[in-house]
């Protein structure tokens, strides 16, 4: 092995070269896919359902139609975007069943399922306690919004998604996306800053 | 409750300029505007302050071994249906052809029952495995087309 060639193996390969290695049926490849997204994916799933057993469900859902469509994917395209659509329209379909099984909104302030996800604060010395708390009064918050509030706000404020990658998501057009995310963005300030309120503090 | 901006002002730039998405223009535009407007400094700062905050929340997920129990790939899924289904379909012909065998040999009507009986039992026990698996992949959620 030449050394350009070890250096070759020894960089970390991109997504559109292992999209490209599980379209000719590398399974090592399709694997690294998975390994690489799914987290991503769970909590996006996970944001937007506000539960454990969704977001699971939803997140193994996405990964096997991604890759069960995976023939007729243009590897040129960017892979988060695809499998968070998938993930998107999964929650959707949650939303909905939710609405007509029940008439109360799907997650309200303390309810469970939206607080105690977020990796244990006393774990990390670094995470200073103040901004552990801010990070837990925003996840509350969060349940809250409206779901079409809550799901841009999650993409571009939680996965750093860009304009074009949220529209391409939301299936809305781009010109729209910063009106709409501006919109969020108030609204989960007004929900943590009412919340905060309420606490006397 | 926070003020709001009283001016003719397109709020949502502040998002775009917090997002570094604006055309030097409108950047310039926020900028002066943000010099003497002080609810949309306020924004701007809690906006900033917010996203930094959710930016780095951590979030637990599951283990690698809750994923790695479901299949991952469609080639092996399919293989394995088919598997399932060779499988069946060489064991009902198997029970089958060893049955007319001895069913056409010379033997009791004792001899035959019992022989009929317990064939005919496995092929049903195959059989009813058989149309579970069809049914599986009927109602299987994982081939809806997405969207
Ligand atoms: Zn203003």
């Amino acid at each position: 092995m030449t050394a350009n060639e070890a250096a070759a193996a020894a960089a970390p390969v991109d997504d559109h070269e292992l999209v490209r290695r599980a379209q000719h049926g590398e399974t090592e490849a399709c694997e690294e896919l998975a390994r690489r997204h799914r987290r991503s994916v769970f909590v996006l799933a996970l944001q937007l359902t506000g539960s454990q057993d969704d977001a699971l469900d939803i997140s193994q859902d996405a990964l096997l139609r991604f890759f069960s469509k995976l023939n007729r994917f243009d590897s040129t395209r960017p892979v988060r975007p695809w499998l968070f659509t998938i993930v998107r329209n999964r929650a959707r379909d949650i939303w909905r069943r939710r609405k007509t099984r029940r008439a109360k909104p799907l997650i309200s302030d303390g309810e469970e399922g939206f607080s105690y996800d977020i990796v244990d604060p006393t774990a990390d010395p670094h995470q200073d306690l103040e901004s552990t708390e801010l990070r837990h009064r925003l996840w509350r918050a969060l349940g809250v919004l409206s779901e079409s509030k809550r799901e841009i706000l999650v993409l571009r404020d939680y996965h750093d998604l860009s304009y074009v990658e949220m529209a391409d998501v939301l299936g809305i057009p781009t010109g729209t996306v910063m009106s709409r995310l501006h919109g969020a963005r108030k609204a989960l300030r007004d929900a943590y800053l009412e919340q905060q309120g309420g606490q006397g503090g | 409750m926070a003020e709001t901006c009283s001016r003719s002002f397109d709020e949502s730039l502040l998002s775009g300029y917090l997002d570094d998405a604006l055309t030097q223009g409108d950047a310039q535009r926020v900028r002066i505007h943000l010099e003497d407007c002080s609810s949309c400094h306020t924004l701007v700062v809690d906006m900033k302050r917010i996203r930094k905050a959710t930016m780095t929340t951590p979030f637990t997920s599951p283990a690698d071994e809750q994923w790695d129990e479901r299949p991952q790939g469609t080639g092996s899924r399919s293989a394995f249906t088919l598997g399932w289904l060779v499988l069946i379909i060489w064991g009902v012909g198997v029970i089958g052809f060893a049955l007319g065998h001895a069913w056409a040999g010379p033997q009791t009507w004792i001899e035959r029952l019992i022989l009929f009986g317990g064939g005919s039992g496995i092929a049903l026990v195959f059989l009813s495995v058989l149309i579970d698996r069809l049914k599986n992949r009927k109602t299987d959620r994982y081939r809806e087309v997405e969207k």
